[in-house]
Parts: C-alpha cells; sequence; structure tokens
C-alpha cells in the first residue's frame, strides 16, 4: 500500500506539471484463477475470495475538474480479483458511515467504478477518463443502480409518499374510449424517458458500462455484459462488479497477461458525484494469473 | 477561466469558455408596477411543459412577493450571503465580484445546493409587506409599507453558471436564439446545475433522475411568437424579443428600446455576473434601498424615468404594445396616435393607438329613465 502512495502522489506531481502519463508500477493486482464464477451469485463463498489476495488501493479527491471536492473523501478502497478464464469480478470494500441511495431532491448515491484501458493494455491513455481516440472502458456500479436491480425504478409516490397530486398527462381514471395507454406512451411526457436517456430507465444489472475519450465526453453503452451487486453493513461497503475478460467494442483482458485498473469511488451522503470523487492517480497493474 | 465583456457591469470579468454571444439573444421585459401576481403566466407554464411526473414541484415561471417570498426557499438571500456584500458605485463598473470570480478553486461559481424542502413552499411569503403595520400607522402616499412581486423563470444568461459547472457539457446555448437548454439525453443528473444557477431555475426530476429547466419555450420562439408565459399574461406586463449588446442596439427594437435607449429596464441581481435576460422596470414604490440591490446603481434612475412615461410618446407606445400580440415583434414605430409592431419582414402585426378614446355616459339615460351605475 505505501509503495502505491508513494507513486502514486509522484506521478501526480508529473501529471500537473509536464501532463506525462506514466503507469504505477509497483506490486500489481493479482487476479487469481478459480472456478465458475457466478453472475446469479455475484457474492461467491469466502474460499474463493481467499485465494485473492486483497490489495489496499489510495484515492484522492478527484484533481483535474471542476467542480472537484475539496478534499478527499475516500482514501481508501480494499480489492480483491478472481477470474475463471470467461469472467473477471472485483470485491471492492470501503468506509462509508451511512448508506446513501440517491432518490429524493438534493440526495445522491454511494457507487464506486472500475476502469480499463480499451486500445492498448501495454500503453493505456490518460487515467483520468482517456483521452481522444484511446477511450477507456468504466464499469460503474450504484447503490441507487442496486435498487433498480433488486426492486425496480421507484416511483414518485415511493420517493413522496405524503404527496398528493390531481392527475399526470393520459392518466385517467376511467379511460374510456382512450384504450391502450401504455406506459411507453405516458413516458411521451417525461422528457428524459423519451429522449431515451438510460439514466432515467432502471439499471436492471445494477451496474452501468460507460466509454469515455477525455473530460466530460463519457457516454453510457447501450448494452451491459457486466453483473454487479452490493452489501452495506457497519458502516462499510462491499460491491462485486463481474465483467467477462473479453468485451467485444472494449476493453479487453487475457488470461496470463497483465493490464491496468483505475477506481472512483462516490460518498452521495456527502454530495458526491460526478466530477466529485475520491479515485487512483495513476493507473494500477494487474494480473490475470493464468494458474 | 477566460476573460469576457459583461456589459451588464460595465468591465470584464471571468468565466469557464470563452466569450460567444449568439446570432439573436432571447430577453423579457417586465413592468413590475403591473404584476398583479396572479400567476396566469405560471399556470401557463405549468400546462404546457410541467405536468408529468417527477415535475409536481417544478415551477419553470414563478412569481413571488418581494422581499419576502422566495422559490426555492431563500435563493436569493443564500446567494447574496455567501456572496457577501460588494461594492458597485453609480456611474462605474462594477467593482465587486461576480459569483465565478468569487468562487473556490474547486467549484465554479458560489453557490448553495437547496434540499427538498425548500421546494415546498412557492407561495411562501405572499403578500407579506415589509415592516410591521403599528396601532398608529394610517395610510399616506406614498406609504412606508411595500411590497412588490417578481415573475421570473430563466434567464438565459449570456453566461450562464448551469453550463459553466455541468462537467458533463450536457447544457448548450442555442445560436439561434440564445436559449440555454439541458440535453435531455445527455444529462446524468448530477445536480451541478441545479448548484450552480444562482436564480434557482434548473430544478432536478426524481421520476427521470435528470435535470430540467424552461426552454423558453422554443418551439414557438421558432414560430415568431413568444413564450406561453409571456402571451397568457392578463396584466400585459411582458414582452419577449431579442436583446442586442449595447453596442449594436437598434432604436426600434422593442427590448434594445427599453433596456438599452429608455434605461428604464434593468437585469435582476446582474453583479453576480450571468448576464441575465430578463429585464425589470423596478417597482416605484418600494425600498430603494432593496430595488437598488436587487437591480443595480442604476435602479433610482429607472424609476424616475418611469415616472415621466407619460411625456414620452414612443416609450408609452411600447408599454401599450406590450401584450398587445401573441408575435414576437421584431420592430417598432409610433405615428399618428398609434403604435405599431412589425415581423423581421416588416409586415404589420398589431397597431394599438397610445391612448384609448375615452367616452363619458351621462349618470342618467334619459331614454330608459333610469339611473346609471357601475355596479354590474
Amino acid at each position: 500500500m505505501k509503495t502505491i502512495w508513494i507513486k502514486s502522489i509522484s506521478l501526480c506531481a508529473v501529471l500537473c506539471i509536464g501532463g506525462i502519463i506514466e503507469t504505477a508500477l509497483g506490486a500489481p493486482l493479482m487476479a487469481s484463477r478459480v472456478v465458475g464464477v457466478d453472475t446469479t451469485k455475484l457474492f461467491m463463498n469466502d474460499d474463493i475470495w481467499n485465494k485473492a489476495r486483497e490489495e489496499s488501493v489510495v484515492l484522492m479527491a478527484q484533481p483535474m475538474v471542476i467542480p472537484r471536492p475539496a478534499t478527499t473523501t475516500t482514501a481508501l478502497l480494499k480489492v480483491r480479483a478472481v477470474h475463471d478464464g470467461k469472467w473477471i469480478a472485483f470485491l471492492l470494500k470501503w468506509t462509508d458511515a451511512e448508506k446513501s441511495e440517491a432518490g429524493r431532491l438534493g440526495q445522491f448515491s454511494d457507487g464506486v467504478a472500475i476502469e480499463f484501458p480499451v486500445k492498448d493494455n501495454n500503453a493505456p491513455p490518460p487515467v483520468f477518463m482517456g483521452v481522444k481516440d484511446n477511450p477507456v472502458h468504466i464499469f460503474q456500479w450504484r447503490a441507487q443502480y442496486q435498487l433498480d436491480k433488486e426492486r425496480g425504478m421507484r416511483t414518485i409516490a415511493d420517493l413522496y409518499p405524503n404527496m398528493s397530486v390531481d392527475m399526470y398527462p393520459m392518466e385517467f381514471k376511467d379511460p374510456g374510449k382512450l384504450s391502450g395507454l401504455t406506459e411507453e406512451k405516458r413516458d411521451m411526457f417525461s422528457s428524459g424517458k423519451a429522449a431515451g436517456n438510460p439514466q432515467s430507465y432502471a439499471k436492471k444489472k445494477g451496474v452501468e458500462e460507460i466509454f469515455a475519450e477525455g473530460f466530460g465526453t463519457s457516454a453510457v453503452s447501450a448494452s451491459v455484459e457486466a453483473a454487479a451487486d452490493g452489501r452495506w453493513a457497519d458502516g462499510e461497503w462491499s460491491v462485486v462488479i463481474a465483467r467477462p475478460l473479453k468485451r467485444e467494442n472494449g476493453s479487453i483482458l487475457d488470461v496470463g497477461k497483465s493490464s491496468y485498473v483505475g477506481f472512483a469511488v462516490w460518498q452521495g451522503g456527502k454530495d458526491e458525484v460526478g466530477a466529485r470523487k475520491s479515485v487512483t492517480m495513476s493507473w494500477l497493474p494487474i494480473q490475470v494469473v493464468a494458474q | 477561466m477566460s476573460k469576457v465583456k459583461n456589459w451588464q457591469l460595465n468591465r470584464e470579468m471571468e468565466y469557464a469558455y470563452d466569450e460567444h454571444r449568439p446570432k439573436r439573444q432571447w430577453a423579457v421585459v417586465f413592468d413590475l408596477n403591473k404584476c398583479i401576481a396572479c400567476q396566469t403566466c405560471t399556470l401557463a407554464c405549468k400546462t404546457t411543459w410541467t405536468s408529468g411526473k417527477g415535475q409536481e414541484y417544478m415551477f419553470w415561471n414563478n412569481v413571488e412577493t418581494k422581499p419576502y417570498g422566495s422559490y426555492p426557499l431563500a435563493w436569493d438571500v443564500r446567494v447574496l450571503e455567501k456572496l457577501g456584500s460588494q461594492e458597485w458605485k453609480k456611474g462605474a463598473a462594477y467593482s465587486g465580484k461576480t459569483i465565478f470570480e468569487a468562487a473556490e478553486p474547486t467549484e465554479r461559481a458560489v453557490h448553495f445546493h437547496p434540499k427538498d424542502e425548500d421546494w415546498m413552499y412557492p407561495n411562501h411569503g405572499e403578500d407579506d409587506c415589509l415592516g410591521n403595520v403599528t396601532g398608529g400607522s394610517h395610510i399616506t402616499l406614498p406609504h412606508d409599507k411595500w411590497f412588490f412581486y417578481l415573475p421570473r423563470m430563466c434567464a438565459h444568461c449570456t453566461y450562464p453558471a448551469c453550463l459553466a459547472a455541468c462537467p458533463r457539457k450536457a447544457i448548450y446555448k442555442r445560436e439561434e436564439d440564445g436559449i440555454v437548454v439541458i440535453d435531455q439525453s445527455r444529462c446524468k443528473g448530477y445536480g451541478e446545475c441545479v448548484r450552480a444557477c444562482p436564480y434557482k431555475k434548473s430544478m432536478y426530476n426524481a421520476h427521470t433522475r435528470i435535470s430540467e429547466k424552461c426552454i423558453g419555450c422554443f418551439p414557438a420562439i421558432e414560430k415568431g411568437f413568444q413564450p406561453m408565459c409571456v402571451q397568457n399574461c392578463i396584466g400585459k406586463i411582458r414582452i419577449m424579443g431579442f436583446i442586442n449588446p449595447p453596442w449594436k442596439a437598434r432604436k426600434n427594437n422593442p427590448i434594445d428600446y427599453l433596456v438599452h435607449v429608455k434605461q428604464i429596464a434593468l437585469p435582476y441581481y446582474p453583479h453576480l455576473g450571468l448576464e441575465p435576460n430578463l429585464y425589470y422596470v423596478p417597482p416605484v414604490h418600494a425600498g430603494m434601498d432593496y430595488i437598488t440591490q436587487m437591480f443595480g446603481p442604476n435602479a433610482e434612475d429607472a424609476v424616475a424615468r418611469y415616472r415621466k412615461l407619460r411625456d414620452d410618446p414612443v416609450a408609452q407606445g411600447l408599454l401599450v404594445l406590450m401584450g398587445g400580440t401573441d408575435r414576437i415583434i421584431d420592430s417598432f414605430e409610433v405615428k399618428d396616435g398609434l403604435v405599431y409592431g412589425y415581423d423581421e419582414k416588416g409586415a404589420e402585426i398589431i397597431s394599438v393607438p397610445l391612448t384609448e378614446p375615452l367616452v363619458e355616459r351621462a349618470a342618467y339615460d334619459e331614454k330608459l329613465s333610469a339611473v346609471r351605475n357601475n355596479t354590474p
């Protein structure tokens, strides 16, 4: 841990001064080989996770883009990784005194994200969201999306049970001759849904896949191959994000070879969202162990 | 940060992006002396744009009583308090700091973040006047107890704080009319615009999980019509058009005339630095300290000029033109006791007499042998 910390600091200095992109060396994160990563049961038994060495990853307040956090909210992320030759799963743990699932106005969600280079696993783009023509591939889990997965999107009535409203467009107690008023037709009155914004629809897998080629360019992928599951207990989040080693048109990890990862954590209860997050200041090497 | 020209402050200021003025700039002028807070504008907007799920609390257009009304709660006081006391001497450039210039290095703007409770009382402070009416008071004119109504929506600022703060670049200013919109397919609901807009006119939709705001009724604008809040104003206190910066002001443009030529309409809280495009004729009866805080050091002069309008047939003509047509008036002229409004091609849209003919009826109707009275 100490090693990564020191190298992160020095890399930041290099980045800030000259914009030179390097990768952190230090001990790589080892993704141990196990049998059968079950995407329907991501909190696999402890025996499997115990095969993976836990690494402590140091995070710092996102320093590049304004608005940004004034102080680091999450300083430490504990990471384990396992793979079965087809899927790789990450167990991510961090301390967060309160569980924040967003929903109402002015509330934000806890979240965690893993980032991979897309084009070249040996020479990744800048860790801060990639660069034009050299994208990064991001998997973001949120407590809000976890609820989507477990119970579906919360309705306004769920969020504000004491609210009263006369009626919504096209919602009639007695529709009369206006038959066939489906939810899809009503959604035409909700601009986010009508515009097909993925944020306005339930994240059924609890995680979304994002591609970015620099600050302010991140785009949510229409298809999600990854799976995720999260639990909060005793002031700590435990989240498992699993992804296929090979993602078509995305990042690819090869068994027996190494690549790089980056991490980010958001604490919604501290108003963290978007660019307000704690991040790894440089790429961390990861080794997908052959045996 | 870039250096940009803010004519409302009469100086350059810092902003996140370079200066880029659109081909035309959407703007609305309000005569606050005429607003009665009937909220017809509010409902016209509500029924047009925000009747859906997640929009229950939203009033893209609202009318609040000043000084005590506010929606969301204390939006103005909280922003002013955060910015702190600033100096602006009459006749000089603004010497204080804007919300961009006073921002922490980690932020785009000085701001506060409203919570949901703050949005729950849109009529808070309604009709509350400044000061107590004590047992000994009686009405004198002008009276010392005052309030006025402030109708407002998104000001489609030349330097929007919402746009500057959005890390996803999901907010843009339309080249054709200067209307500021949130891309509903790109926004991810970070709420940075809700935090950064000092006027609090970006709003989060908990149903779609992204943010929304006034769209300036751009579908109407594109067809040459004024926004719904303007079209439906029964007090005829508003006019929408396109404003030019002062160095390009055109005398026969209604907005330019009221703002630049006659200088009776002023932007609200211009010192925040956004170059907002809502312009108000200040109320003549309200406390000058308050009016100056809200409209800047020229407020007193604007009130004085407004009081003399009866001697100015051109300005008077323009004021009677307000609310006379749903169409956007590109130019106007006063001749032969009439005021004319024209579209962009110079075709006449409307003509209104400067003074309505006065008909005096005798108190007694000889023909019907009946006393007339004005009780319906």
